[in-house]
């Protein structure tokens, strides 16, 4: 593994050289994509290793979020390298690559966390363009010190508590895990620490808007499961009711404010990226039931709303810049907007897509804990569908007299890649499931030690 | 405890600098006496690795300076932020140091194994660095912020059990891509500001 986080290195500082040759440096992000895909793919199961002390090891679902995450970034460097030129693109993607499997792989809480804040870094060269004509550089400045700030705090309380004995008050170690959940919340932009997000969302290219909530984000989220169960901090969560109650407070605050904010917004990117902090918000809620259906479906769900939200971003940008000055519109990009349309599917949940389970799981055991937390995480549900209607019927408000593919309809075959995939997952949901349930199955033995 | 005085002047020196250059310049210092602070636990190794990367961090907002001049006035941000560094240390210290019971012995010059001033250096950047961060106006202030802060964090990742090389290293990767992505974003505002 460590073999190949180099190689995705080694190609990114090859790709930074030859940046400006747009042929070349696609064909190399592809090929060491597609490569590190295919050896992921191949490494037997629970491989391990270490370099350094530095321990790794594949699980199931490491392998599963690899393919899904590396095959997410593959498709955006196809769509930025045919439809939308951005020279930084290429070198941030093969750096988030590595990251991301290095998130994946490593078995050292505090190791998992720098690798995450490294992949969360990098792409602030990707959020700023046209700095004279927009707010691209606030923007990324903002999303700087979120990281920062939520990053050094967050490694700080893991280092901590790690260092500190385990016959410590229990003050101490609330304060340690509250202060960590509240990293965590900042760097996966839940409400109320969204406002970078919702300045991105406004003001970056929709290619770096996607890498971050399509890949970095679930990523986060991921990690921030897997920091949990490695970090043996799990066991006081449980004896200590407050953490829980607080990432239920913040789970379904984002979940109701995520979906309130999606359904008043005009702008085709704000709603999808509203619509997926409401999402994360459900998987938040999923992880503080602290049961396993609850785990299975909010690791589901954030790996399906990053693929959902990849399509529906890199839709909303080529219908934005199709339309220039106008409205954005289906007759100037008919299958970049069938593609925005059908990534509101898998946003809400709908059968017969993977993105079902996930909900169903989230909502179900959520009515079990209490009646007004299932309802809360329906209506949110409720709200992002009525924010994805809205959409779509702005987008398709007016019918043309005759239907005309796009030129280079790159975003719509994106989309309707993503949506394949999402439906043969949801045909077969086994293969999907049963990794993130191996998963689930840790985080379980983790929380009730013997 | 030499080197935390040097560490808490270096600080406010770098805090107080309207010149990025002089930033640099002292937070090089600050990264230096931090990483020098011996609690028994360090290798030359990683003192080498340290050392490297608080030189490259430093040259990196160096040269984003460009002209001597450029760089942000702290004006009553200087106050504020010292205030409520010093006072966040010792809270920090009071609460979150761990209860062994031992005695506690540091010396003016020697290594101190007890790890106290690792641990209140550790506090007083992470808490400097918050309130540098919370109150800047640009990526200039910003960037001095998240880099001490990154720096207390890395002293207190030091005294956890593990891959100590590796963490080094992978930290000090940490720390030149948040300077390299502080001066990114230094050298985009000023030209977005000079626009």
């Amino acid at each position: 593994m460590i073999e190949v986080i180099t190689l995705l290195g080694t190609a990114a500082l090859i790709a930074f050289g030859v940046r400006k040759r747009l042929a070349v440096v696609g064909t190399v992000t592809l090929a060491a994509l597609a490569a590190a895909i295919a050896i992921v793919v191949l490494l037997p199961m629970d491989a391990s290793g270490d370099v350094l002390e530095l321990t790794w090891r594949i699980t199931e679902l490491g392998r599963l979020a690899a393919v899904v995450l590396l095959g997410t970034l593959s498709l955006l460097v196809l769509a930025v390298w045919v439809d939308e030129p951005a020279y930084n693109f290429f070198p941030t993607a093969l750096a988030v690559a590595a990251v991301v499997l290095a998130v994946l792989a490593f078995t050292t809480p505090i190791a998992v966390y720098a690798a995450l804040l490294l992949g969360l870094l990098v792409p602030v060269g990707t959020f700023t363009f046209q700095v004279h004509r927009n707010r691209s550089a606030e923007a990324a400045y903002r999303h700087f010190s979120f990281v920062a700030l939520g990053g050094c705090l967050g490694m700080a309380a893991l280092a901590l508590s790690a260092s500190l004995g385990r016959d410590q008050p229990p003050a101490t170690f609330v304060l340690l895990v509250v202060i960590l959940v509240v990293a965590f919340a900042l760097k996966l932009a839940a409400i109320p620490f969204h406002t970078h997000a919702a300045l991105l969302a406004s003001e970056v290219p929709a290619s770096g808007l996607a890498l971050y909530f399509g890949v970095l984000v679930p990523t986060t989220f991921i990690a921030f499961a897997q920091i949990l169960v490695l970090s043996g901090l799990l066991p006081a969560i449980v004896q200590i009711g407050k953490v829980q109650d607080l990432l239920l407070f913040l789970g379904i605050t984002s979940a109701l404010g995520g979906a309130f904010l999606a359904t008043g917004s005009t702008e085709l990117r704000r709603v999808a990226v509203y619509s997926v902090i409401a999402n994360l918000g459900q998987s938040l809620v999923g992880i503080a039931t602290l049961s396993g259906p609850g785990i299975i479906g909010a690791m589901a769900i954030a790996l399906v709303t990053g693929m959902a939200a990849t399509q529906q971003l890199l839709a909303a940008g080529t219908l934005e810049r199709r339309a220039g000055a106008d409205r954005p519109s289906a007759l100037t990009a008919p299958l970049a907007a069938l593609a925005f349309v059908v990534g509101g599917f898998a946003m809400i949940g709908a059968p017969p897509l993977v993105a079902f389970p996930g909900h169903f799981f989230v909502e179900l055991i959520a009515y079990s804990y209490s009646g007004w937390m299932g309802t809360a995480l329906v209506i949110a549900t409720l709200g992002v569908l009525v924010a994805q209607l809205r959409a779509a019927m702005a987008i398709f408000g007016t019918a043309p007299d005759r239907w005309r593919v796009e030129q280079k309809p790159i975003a719509g075959i994106v989309g309707g890649l993503v949506f394949a995939a999402l439906l043969i997952g949801g045909v077969q949901p086994d293969g999907f499931l049963q990794p993130i349930a191996a998963f689930a199955d840790e985080f379980l033995r983790a929380l009730h030690p013997l | 405890m030499l080197l935390l005085a040097i560490v808490a002047v270096t600080t406010l020196a770098a805090n107080s600098a309207r010149q990025l250059r002089y930033t640099a310049v002292a937070f090089f210092g600050v990264a230096l006496a931090a990483h020098l602070i011996d609690d028994g636990s360090l290798t030359a190794a990683q003192i080498l690795v340290t050392a490297c990367a608080a030189l490259v961090t430093s040259a990196i907002l160096f040269v984003a300076a460009r002209d001597p001049r450029f760089g942000e006035d702290p004006g009553w941000r200087l106050w504020i932020a010292t205030t409520v560094a010093a006072a966040t240390t010792a809270a920090a210290f009071a609460f979150l140091r761990p209860e062994t019971g031992d005695e506690i012995n540091t010396n003016f010059l020697g290594p101190d194994r007890s790890g106290v001033t690792t641990e209140v250096a550790a506090f007083w950047l992470l808490s400097s660095g918050i309130a540098i961060l919370l109150t800047a106006r640009g990526a200039v202030r910003g960037s001095l912020g998240a880099l001490l802060m990154l720096t207390g964090t890395q002293l207190l990742v030091q005294q956890v059990p593990g891959p100590h090389l590796a963490l080094t290293l992978l930290l000090s990767w940490l720390q030149v891509v948040v300077a390299l992505a502080g001066a990114f974003l230094i050298v985009n505002q000023r030209a977005a500001h000079e626009a």
